[in-house]
């Protein structure tokens, strides 16, 4: 691996271009460098690993106790990627993501490393790109001392920082109950964890148990359960959350059935989920569909993780849930199919490499429609019934705010954006995206799946203005805005592109 | 739910629901109908001025009607911000066009010359200004700029809570606004006109066509060839900054919000999805050569939109020669002219006559200079 720490080492071009070193990005590398591609990857955190496996190259191996070995297989994925010819930018965003225009040109990436703008090509793009948390707005999440139960598992990954004084969870999934045990493991005060997860669930998710015994999930998710319920109080059935405090989060209150109850914090850790970040997929135009079961939008694949634009390719939870394991075997088939179309290895030699992986990959998604449908968020956490509960919080739009502007009729969430701001701030819609989908499905009666979703644009990250105007400028560019072709000794920026 | 209306609206946009607008507050019944979601949307692409300075060379007509909408906008918005209850941020402190070389700089100043020599009913002051005039005005612009022009007409608004208030004030009369409702045929029934779309078929006295570049299609359903193209602007937002720009100039304006938006860009391309890296780095590179405060801004969103260009630039308004009652209005610059759209165009659409004023803007002049 050879790592780039300037804009300036980048090649401008590649074979093929990753995008996460998560479980599927670092999966993808290794299996495209072996056939002999040209590799880069890139990846906004310092080291490789993604959120599942994160700093896992950096830790010594005595930390295990607190992450658990499930984590230590991250070291499996990692060792032969710190070892593949590769490049490997760390620390580095990725903010476009420009398909080819014709079927002979390149795709290109426009990235950012150390303060400095690079558009590199690539032949073909895998996004590796994850899974992000489900935001969770309920009154009081925007205070001080709220943060998702993510973020806390950052800290300790990272850090082993766990989070100050009386601290409750809240939330449904299985990364709730996984990161109730790794801090209490690690020592943090935790005075209950509040199931939010809608009871009725349990009965639409039967049909899928038999599946799901089948799955290697299901003996590790019951030990987590059983494990945190013998160390704090677990109280399900949750409804109408909401954290108080004037500037800090002071006290969570919360209904069970007919029982009130207000619990001192001074954490609050909310998750309900994740769901496939697709952001540069959708800043591409790639088509995207709604899963039901998992409850959000996904972009479209076909078996080798082609998305609906050519040269581009989606694997791991970043086109669609199903946990690292299935991750780093979808990140390998992406790989193949990107070798396989770029003529790298023959067709013959993908498929006898790809039976045994479409195999593996049937085997960890099996079970998983028991999971999706169990821990469906309950619709209060998924479209918040409070007027004054904050939605988008880049822009303070509150959910009356937007149950106003949908009765106006407008066609979808982009005229809504339009009109009222929302998602328009530097998260580009990350934190208020699926609430919106959902409460406009749920104030006209419709599935997300006929609402949509915010449609993108570059950069799906926030980049400085002097970094763009440092790109390079083509005289067709020059022409477009000054109405003047540049004389060739005037063009500040060398030879044109 | 009803299909019958004294008029409908074709085109959801700022041009139709400027003229819904107008229309429903002069107590007709009117139906606005709309595309769907994901659509071309010239409305959420621009620049938002309410322009006057350099528009015109070429029409006297034209000038004369962005001055007409630019001197009724005030009045325009304060009724419609009483109707809606949120202000668009709209103002009128003048405004700069600014220049990075002698060059453009010549090249400006030949154009205002050319407009002033055209003759105007009411001709306003454009100045030509250097560098260090500029700077006086603007002590923030740097040093690369050696000059640029002022005109005291030219102002600015949000122009996406404008969107938004057409709409509201359009619903507050009484107007039925209807997404996802492409229009797919236009007959003559019943004395007005029947509209086919997807969903139903809507009766109206008459119809005005405002549906941007698809204008061109409709056109035909009513005996109209509206020469519109595609011409294709990219923007740059930054996140919100603290206020350093109380005026707007041509090509870089602070909303009310604190955001600084750059544009503008001309390229003749019909695909608003596609974005020229290359022409945000020229419009980001000459944004920090005016101000390089900006330079260590962050930009938040870019995108492309498509302006609705006729041959000649200017816009067109017609009643159908073989069809009453039916009319087209197609344009750019929906912000500027959205309040003669709501409150000079809207009148004379409900009383069923253009005025003699609009000759000028009808197709009839592409179809002559063919001939000629």
């Amino acid at each position: 691996m050879r790592r780039i720490t300037v804009a300036a080492e980048l090649a401008d071009h590649y074979d093929i271009a990753i995008i996460g070193a998560g479980p599927a990005g670092m999966s993808a590398a290794v299996e495209a460098s072996l056939a002999g591609a040209t590799v880069l990857v890139v990846d906004e955190n310092t080291a490789p690993g993604g959120q599942i496996y994160r700093a896992v190259t950096r830790h010594s191996r005595g930390h295990d106790d607190v992450l658990g070995a499930d984590y230590w297989k991250g070291a499996s994925i990692a060792d032969p990627f710190m070892a593949a010819t590769i490049d490997f930018a760390s620390s580095t965003t990725v903010w476009s993501l420009d398909p080819a225009e014709e079927p002979s040109a390149h795709a290109t990436i426009g990235l950012t490393l150390a303060g400095s703008a690079r558009r590199v090509e690539a032949r073909a793009v895998i996004l590796a790109t994850g899974a992000m948390e489900r935001p969770m707005p309920v009154p009081g999440w925007t205070l001080p001392g709220v943060m998702t139960a993510g973020a806390a598992q950052i800290a300790l990954k990272s850090i082993a920082a766990i989070p100050e004084g009386p601290t409750v969870l809240a939330g449904c999934g299985p990364l709730l109950y996984l990161l109730a045990s790794q801090l209490l493991k690690a020592g943090a005060d935790i005075t209950a964890v509040l199931d939010t997860a809608d009871a009725g669930q349990r009965l639409r998710a039967l049909p899928h148990l038999p599946a799901f015994l089948g799955s290697p999930y299901f003996a590790k998710g019951l030990r987590l359960l059983v494990d945190v319920r013998r160390q704090t109080r677990v109280i399900s059935g949750i409804t109408d959350l909401a954290i108080d405090g004037d500037a800090h989060a002071q006290s969570v209150t919360f209904r069970r059935g007919r029982r009130s109850e207000t619990l001192p914090v001074r954490t609050v850790l909310l998750h309900q989920g994740v769901i496939p970040s697709i952001n540069l997929a959708s800043s591409a135009d790639c088509a995207i569909r709604w899963n039901e079961h998992q409850r959000a939008f996904q972009p479209e694949i076909d078996h080798l993780g082609r998305l609906s634009v050519p040269g581009l390719f989606a694997a791991g939870d970043g086109a669609g849930i199903g946990g690292a394991d299935h991750a780093a075997v979808e990140g390998r088939i992406a790989a193949l199919g990107a070798l396989s179309d770029l003529g790298l290895i023959t067709q013959g030699e993908a498929e006898t490499r790809l039976a045994p992986l479409k195999q593996e990959r049937r085997r960890y998604r099996r079970g998983r429609a028991f999971l999706d449908i169990l821990y469906r968020p309950a619709q209060q956490f998924l479209s918040p019934p409070d007027d004054a509960t904050i939605i988008c919080r880049c822009e303070e739009v509150r959910a009356g705010q937007l149950r106003q502007v949908i009765e106006l009729g407008v066609p979808g969430p982009n005229q809504l954006k339009t009109f009222i701001r929302c998602g328009m701030g530097p998260c580009q819609g990350r934190l208020c995206a699926s609430t919106v989908t959902e409460m406009m499905a749920e104030q006209r009666g419709v599935s997300p799946a006929e609402i949509g979703t915010y449609r993108l644009r570059a950069p799906i990250k926030p980049v400085r203005l002097s970094e763009l105007a440092a790109l390079p400028q083509t005289e067709d560019a020059v022409f477009a805005v000054t109405g003047r072709r540049p004389e060739p000794s005037t063009n500040p920026k060398g030879p044109n592109l | 739910m009803t299909n019958n209306f004294d008029f409908a609206v074709v085109g959801g946009g700022l041009v139709g629901a400027a003229i819904g607008y107008g229309l429903a507050k002069r107590g007709l019944k009117v139906a606005m109908l709309d595309e769907g979601d994901v659509a071309k949307r010239a409305s959420r692409g621009n620049f938002a001025l309410v322009w006057v300075q350099s528009k015109g060379l070429g029409m006297p007509a034209y000038a004369t009607w962005t001055r007409r909408s630019s001197d009724h906008w005030g009045t325009f918005a304060r009724e419609l911000e009483e109707r809606v209850g949120f202000s668009m941020a709209y103002r009128r402190p003048g405004g700069f066009h600014l220049c990075l070389s002698q060059d453009e700089l010549d090249r400006r100043a030949a154009n205002i010359n050319r407009l002033h020599n055209q003759g105007e009913s009411e001709p306003y002051r454009i100045d030509v200004l250097d560098g260090d005039e500029i700077r006086r005005h603007l002590p923030e612009v740097g040093p690369e700029v050696v000059g640029g022009t002022y005109c005291a007409l030219d102002g600015d608004v949000n122009s996406l809570k404008l969107f938004r208030a057409l709409h509201e004030g359009f619903a507050v009369e009484g107007g039925h606004y209807r997404s996802g409702s492409l229009v797919q045929e236009i007959a003559g029934a019943q004395g007005g006109y029947a509209l086919k779309t997807d969903e139903a078929v809507v009766h109206a006295d008459r119809i005005v066509l405002a549906a941007g570049l698809d204008n061109v299609r409709l056109g035909k359903m009513i005996g109209l060839d509206v020469p519109v193209r595609p011409l294709r602007g990219q923007v740059i937002v930054t996140e919100k900054t603290e206020p350093f720009l109380d005026m707007p100039l041509s090509t870089v304006r602070q909303t009310d919000e604190g955001g600084v938006m750059i544009g503008d860009s001309q390229e003749e391309a019909d695909d608003y999805r596609v974005m020229r890296p290359g022409i945000n780095a020229v419009m980001a590179d000459r944004a920090v050569r005016m101000f390089p405060r900006l330079a260590n801004l962050n930009v938040v969103r870019t995108w492309s939109a498509l302006r609705v260009y006729s041959r000649d630039g200017f816009p067109i308004y017609q009643e159908s020669p073989t069809h009453p009652g039916a009319f087209v209005a197609s344009c750019h610059s929906g912000v500027t002219l959205a309040a003669a759209h709501a409150d000079l165009l809207a009148p004379l659409l409900a009383q069923g006559k253009l005025s003699s004023d609009l000759d000028a803007f009808s197709s009839r002049r592409f179809h002559v200079s063919a001939t000629a």
